[in-house]
């Protein structure tokens, strides 16, 4: 199922399929980019960042970027 | 007098490493017009005296914010420096985008996979010697924190050439231009 990463929730993961073409340069250097396994760890509320893991490092992003983001998760 | 940039992404112990190489002689500045500030120091490299710079943390070359657009002009200023591009080797894939960033920006570079122990204990391989081969820059284990690496760093720094970011692409079979 295909759903934005921003629409992850807690301990949720996925693989991230697409990437706006916008920002893909953008969150790169992070070591996010489209084929990465991804968990969700925090979601902060009032429309706060999300945090990731990736790679075994956590990154957070901002919602804006997470809305940009398309992850294809399990079931 | 020859210029040595320390660059890396956040927290994978630039800082560490310039006091490990620039021992006493460190100044602090804020680089002009703005709040971000970074240390200059002096090393020897080959019987000669050179000045090391440490770099604010950066990402990439794309600036995020002020500290990483301080960063990115500061590599842009010294056109004839030689960078140290070091990479947390626990978080080896996101480090070497901006290694081959700056490798494809042309500047002699040596790597230094700092945090090798960190590394080690999460059971992460890396091969530094493939990855020399492939990228055709010096690369250096290092555990700065202990030391351990800087030596052979310093002594491998002469050694710093610019790598070739289309042959790099040939090695490992990447499309041309796919890079952005």
């Amino acid at each position: 199922m295909e759903k934005k990463l921003s629409q992850m929730k807690y301990e949720e993961k996925g693989r991230i399929k697409k990437i706006d073409q916008s920002l893909r340069a953008q969150i790169a250097g992070m070591g996010i980019r489209e084929g990465k396994e991804v968990e969700m760890m925090t979601k902060q509320p009032i429309k706060g960042p999300v945090v990731v893991n990736v790679d075994r490092s956590n990154t957070s992003l901002g919602l804006g970027l997470a809305d940009k983001i398309i992850v294809e998760v399990e079931k | 007098m020859k210029k040595v940039l320390l660059m890396g992404q956040a927290n994978v112990g630039k800082s560490v490493i310039f006091n490990r190489l620039a021992g006493a002689r460190v100044m602090e500045s804020n680089y002009p017009g703005t709040t971000v500030d970074f240390a200059k120091g002096r090393m020897r490299l080959d019987h000669e005296d050179v000045e090391i710079i440490d770099v604010p943390g950066t990402f990439s070359l794309e600036p995020k914010d002020r500290a990483e657009e301080v960063a990115v002009r500061m590599l842009e200023e010294e056109k004839d420096a030689l960078v140290v591009c070091i990479i947390d080797s626990s978080k080896i894939e996101r480090g070497l985008y901006l290694a081959l960033e700056i490798i494809e920006k042309g500047y002699p570079v040596v790597i230094a996979l700092n945090m090798w122990d960190v590394a080690k204990d999460s059971n992460i391989k890396v091969d530094a010697r493939k990855l020399e081969q492939i990228l055709d820059v010096p690369v250096v284990p290092t555990v700065a924190t202990r030391g351990e690496g800087l030596k052979e760093l310093v002594l491998r720094m002469n050694k710093a050439a610019p790598g070739e970011i289309e042959k790099i692409r040939e090695k490992v079979g990447g499309k041309s231009g796919t890079h952005s």
